[in-house]
């Protein structure tokens, strides 16, 4: 097991390496570059040179990548050059934001997800099963900014319930958890209860049964522990997905946040910040996954006798 | 029975059916859209601007006067084309570059795995953002855009595939009888692993649709007057208390048109029989 | 087993207090919204950026303010004297006035802040380019001394990149003044700024030095000013409509109805400043010909976009500049109206005629041309009636959309042919900015070069000795550009902003050209 965790996390390196020269290069493809920022209309081109010097971006790339990781990795994400401040500083202001959005959401997913998902799985193929799926299906399906601006009519404009936009109090959350919600809600629902009608297929459960065990209580004392395992999993790795559908949620709700700060910044060029933008989601996505990976090897009884 | 294939079996199903006859109606709106409208989708009536559903404009009128219901036939013309052509091109990709590890192994295998986690490392919406802002904005670099950020998942099913599939017996037959390495690949392997990677095909155009209206919402993608799903919720988005209507039915046609997409596609699967074949990969 | 009862106990007391205060704090608070065009400004520092927002002016005092009708007023300079050539400047300083870092506002800190600005060389340094040095005469009086005369020095020094900075913190600060702190003498102070989000501003205590339009002399009404940047004007809207924020600093013409509708909301409007124009690159083909420029220019129904796109707000523009400047009386013939009839003739003349659908054709090809625009809803829905009125007449325009910010670095490479674009100041000194002819590309993005222009420009930017001979050579220079049609002038706003009257008062009459620091000080938040 310990072996499998090593192999795994050490996997992580090359993608890591990877993820940092895509985030790092990629960017210079964009046409435009910071400096225009940051320099006088009609400047010379020594002035030019001169602040490329100042920011460092007169090196060549690749060296300019060298000085660049070595600093992230010793946890220095370096200055914003259009916005004049530690990047440090910019992601410190958004990414609590961001973190309560993202947590919301996923808490919003889970329980309503496990919620229904039981629902419609002990009411398999009646109505109730139909309505659900059917309502989660088209809730997974609406573009999330779409989503957001209805909900906003509606919440906030014809009923005057909720704030329109901003983070002044938990009130602004509300609806743009909802927006993210809903869609990890359909996909939680979904593997709810398909797990669970499957693990009520398995011997243990005819054993339960044979015990005289109340069904209702198999179903959700020990059929529901099982059918959660894959639900876990599934959500750790769809953390991109949900931090992803968070970059417009933010930007509908105008909302402070790693998105907002994200698209803002590429539109300036202003590189440092991108970066350590893309870094952070990456990294969140890359942690996610190895959570996820791990979870299955813990939880599910094949993949561990598989290890050992 | 088995004489009928299975994307005509799979309308036998309640929901299969319903959700096929959707599809072929959008279809077949998009294709004949200049035959089922009186209106153009690109002729202004500044007077008429921003009237609400009435016999002469079943879904009311948009910021120029046109009439939505045309411009959302013709969106869908953008929107489903332009989602089908990435999809498309994302699948071909990733069948070539998911077959080439899985048959190779070795460091072609270990690069793609490498390639495939790094691109599943960034949430999609975010590759598609980052590369139409090098592309440039307009149809091919929302295509492009697309295409990359679904390819991984296509190498990945195609990959697995063939791995389990390399194994196998005809195989191992037709490697004794002296195939070579193309004939295997070409003849035996892919049109073996082809039918869960259609179907996966398929649930992505559903959401390459929605990717495709997220990027249309950043002012990307077709440019105006064409009309596109996206683009057209784009301009409702500033009049979303003005003319809710603009908004609300290019929104509401993507999501029963996603919606239609995946039920056909689990009606699909159930006819194959590929669920655990998928599952295996997901 | 008492320490979580405590820390329940305690914690709810804390949050009543957090609560009353807050309640308190309600009265005496206003929150505004960013005009859309001023989202996203990077820094405070009035030196060194090119762009800056409403906040500015309320952080930074000047030595004069301009009134509506466009004199100058006393601010912190008390009265001030030209000499007869237009070679020297006297002030006669405020006394009393103080910096909110503490430090004096002096003679040496005036002298001072004109030689930072000098010597920082950015985009604004043109602004005090004409003066040569600044010499202390007493504590209180400052002598600039000139290189040549300069009679838009008052205009200058009353826009807020000439906001009085303080200094030794200046200095001191380097990069991360007008970020992290910044100090003026202003009526309100920074407490917090968030880039593209949130600026909050404090009371200054001591103020007593406002601007001579100002009905109140002390300091501020409202204690605390929370400006909030909200990129979509819509969402910016809903917020006002739910009670999120008390004031938009900036309405598109289309919402105003909508803002009329609601019994507690109110308009205000001033005058506008800002102008929205074509701009026609003149260097490449088609357009190289200036017949076509013509044709298109006079393609453009100013009416019908002012009806249709902004509801009949404003009026329409037919010279490069707000019709409020002196420079805009040019010639009749100069002015650039709607005449089809004109724009068909010419493109006839050209030998582009008409083909079977619509489009012109010459020598097969079909008149086909790019139109630039930015992702910005309201330049997407302005552009796409320019579209349609440049097809009627035979011109077919693919419309390309970028992102706002990107879209500055696109035009620097020259491919654009039409763009639509908008500008706002209240100076004949943009023609120069725009029409330039070393700034191609960007701000020049109809690459206009021409040698006559030139000319002109620099008669008009630095040959003037008096203000009456500034605005001859600039409307000269301006009526020279128009014949040459480099931009199609399209719609002139008027700056309309929306409260909540419930909870704001209004100064009863605005006297100043823009909604700024005197307005902000005789608001009143309503109890």
């Amino acid at each position: 097991m310990i072996a499998y965790l090593v192999r795994r996390i050490l996997m992580l390196v090359p993608v890591f390496l990877a993820v940092s020269v895509v985030i790092f290069s990629i960017l210079h493809f964009i046409p435009g570059d910071p400096i225009d920022n940051l320099l006088k209309i009609g400047s010379s081109p020594e002035a030019r040179a001169e602040m490329e010097v100042r920011y460092g971006l007169d090196r060549p790339l690749p060296v300019q990548y060298g000085i660049w990781l070595s600093n992230v990795l010793r946890g220095d994400l370096g200055t914003a050059i259009v916005a004049r401040r530690p990047v440090a500083d910019l992601i410190a202001q958004a990414l609590p934001h961001s973190l309560a959005l993202g947590g919301l959401a996923l808490l919003f997913s889970t329980v309503a997800g496990v919620g229904l998902g039981v629902i419609a799985a002990l009411n398999r193929d009646r109505w109730p099963d139909r309505a659900i799926m059917g309502g989660v299906l088209l809730g997974s399906t609406m573009p999330s900014f779409w989503l957001g601006l209805i909900l906003m009519l509606v919440f906030s404009v014809w009923l005057g319930w909720l704030p329109v936009s901003g983070a002044r109090s938990w009130t602004a959350l509300v609806l743009p958890v909802l927006t993210i919600g809903l869609g990890g809600t359909a996909l939680v629902a979904r593997i709810t209860r398909v797990s669970m009608i499957e693990a009520s297929g398995r011997d243990f459960v005819t054993l339960l049964h044979a015990k005289g065990l109340s069904p209702l209580r198999i179903q959700l004392g020990h059929v529901l522990r099982h059918a959660l395992i894959p639900v876990v999993t599934i959500l750790a790795l769809r953390i991109g997905w949900i931090l992803g559908g968070a970059v417009t949620v933010e930007v509908v709700f105008a909302r402070p946040g790693l998105g907002t700060l994200l698209i803002k910044s590429l539109s300036q060029h202003d590189y440092p910040v991108v970066q350590a933008c893309l870094l952070m989601l990456a990294m969140a996505v890359m942690l996610g996954t190895l959570l996820g990976d791990i979870l299955q090897a813990v939880m599910d009884p094949r993949v561990r006798a598989a290890l050992a | 029975m088995m004489a009928w294939p299975a994307p005509l079996r799979a309308l036998g199903h309640p929901m299969g059916g319903l959700a096929g006859g959707w599809l072929l109606l959008v279809a077949a709106a998009a294709v004949l859209a200049p035959f089922l409208t009186p209106y153009a989708y690109d002729v202004q009536d500044l007077p008429q601007a921003y009237q609400p559903a009435s016999a002469a404009h079943w879904l009311g009128t948009d910021e120029f006067g046109r009439d939505l219901l045309t411009r959302l036939i013709y969106g869908a013309r953008t929107s489903l084309s332009v989602s089908a052509a990435a999809i498309a091109v994302s699948v071909l990709c990733g069948m070539v570059l998911g077959a080439a590890a899985a048959w190779f192994g070795g460091w072609p295998d270990r690069a793609v795995t490498v390639a495939v986690d790094l691109t599943w490392s960034f949430p999609e919406i975010l590759i598609a953002l980052i590369l139409v802002a090098i592309i440039g904005p307009g149809t091919t670099g929302v295509m492009v855009a697309i295409a990359v950020a679904y390819l991984a998942q296509f190498t990945r099913l195609t990959r697995a595939q063939i791995m389990t599939l390399k194994g196998e017996t005809f195989v191992e037959a037709a490697r004794c009888l002296g195939a070579g390495t193309g004939h295997i690949l070409f003849r035996h392997l892919l049109p073996n692993a082809l039918a869960p990677v259609l179907v996966s095909a398929m649930l992505a155009t559903g959401d390459a649709i929605i990717l495709e209206a997220t990027l249309g919402f950043f002012g990307l993608g077709a440019q105006p007057p064409v009309p596109s799903w996206g683009g057209m919720m784009s301009a409702g988005s500033a009049l979303v208390f003005k003319a809710p209507w603009v908004i609300i039915f290019p929104g509401l046609a993507v999501a029963i048109t996603v919606v239609a997409i995946n039920l056909y596609g689990d009606a699909l699967i159930a006819e194959l029989d590929i669920r655990q074949k998928l599952r295996r990969t997901a | 087993m008492t320490f979580p009862f405590r820390k329940t106990l305690l914690s709810a007391s804390v949050s009543l207090a957090a609560l009353m205060v807050a309640q308190a704090a309600a009265a005496q608070e206003a929150v505004f919204v960013m005009a859309t065009n001023e989202v996203g400004a990077p820094t405070y520092n009035p030196i060194k950026a090119t762009m800056l927002n409403t906040a500015t002016g309320l952080i930074f005092d000047r030595l004069v303010s301009q009134a509506a009708d466009l004199s100058y007023r006393p601010w912190l300079a008390e009265s001030w004297e030209e000499a007869p050539d237009g070679m020297s400047w006297t002030f006669r300083l405020k006394q009393g006035v103080t910096y909110h870092n503490g430090e004096p506002f002096n003679a040496a800190a005036v002298k001072a802040w004109i030689e930072l600005f000098k010597a920082a060389q950015g985009e604004n340094a043109y602004m005090a380019e004409a003066i040569a040095s600044v010499e202390v005469v007493d504590d209180h009086t400052v002598r600039f001394v000139m290189s040549r005369p300069e009679p838009n020095l008052l205009y200058n020094l009353s826009s807020t990149f000439m906001g009085v900075v303080e200094p030794k913190s200046y200095v001191a600060l380097g990069d991360n003044y007008g970020v992290t702190e910044v100090y003026g003498t202003g009526a309100f102070r920074l407490d917090s700024f968030t880039i593209g989000q949130e600026t909050i501003l404090l009371r200054n205590e001591d103020y007593v030095w406002g601007p001579a339009e100002a009905a109140n002399h002390g300091p501020a009404k409202v204690a605390r000013l929370t400006f909030r940047e909200i990129p979509e004007d819509s969402t910016a809207f809903l917020e006002l409509k739910t009670g999120g924020v008390d004031f938009l600093l900036s309405v598109p013409a289309d919402l105003i109805g909508e803002v009329e509708k609601e019994p507690n909301l109110a308009i205000l409007t001033l005058p506008g400043q800002e102008l929205w124009y074509m701009p026609i690159n003149v260097t490449k083909a088609p357009f190289d010909d200036i017949r076509l420029r013509e044709a298109a220019a006079k393609a453009i129904n100013q009416d019908e976009i002012l009806a249709a796109v902004f509801g009949g707000a404003g009026a329409v523009a037919d010279t490069f500049l707000i019709s409020a400047l002196p420079e805009s009386h040019v010639a009749e013939s100069a002015r650039i109206a709607y005449d089809p009839a004109r724009a068909n003739a010419l493109l006839d003349e050209a030998g582009w005629t008409m083909g079977p659908d619509g489009v012109r054709l010459k020598d097969g090809q079909p008149l086909k041309v790019s139109l630039w625009t930015q992702s910005d809803s309201i330049f997407r829905r302005l552009t796409e009636v320019v579209q349609a009125q440049l097809k009627a007449v035979g011109i077919e325009a693919e419309i390309t959309t970028f992102d706002s910010s990107m879209i500055r670095d696109q035009y620097k490479t020259g491919e654009q042919q039409l763009a639509v674009r908008s500008y706002n100041w209240d100076n004949a000194d943009i023609v120069d900015w725009f029409f330039g002819g070393d700034r191609l590309g960007y701000p020049n993005v109809s690459m206009f070069n021409d040698p006559k222009a030139e000319e002109l420009r620099t008669a008009a930017m630095t040959g003037a000795k008096n203000s009456d001979e500034r605005v001859a050579n600039f409307t000269a220079y301006h009526e020279y550009v128009l014949t040459q049609f480099p931009m199609a002038p399209i719609y002139q706003p008027l700056q309309v902003m929306a409260y909540n009257a419930d909870r704001l008062a209004m100064p009863p009459a605005i006297d100043a050209p823009a909604f700024g620091a005197a307005a902000f000080l005789d608001l009143e938040v309503k109890e």
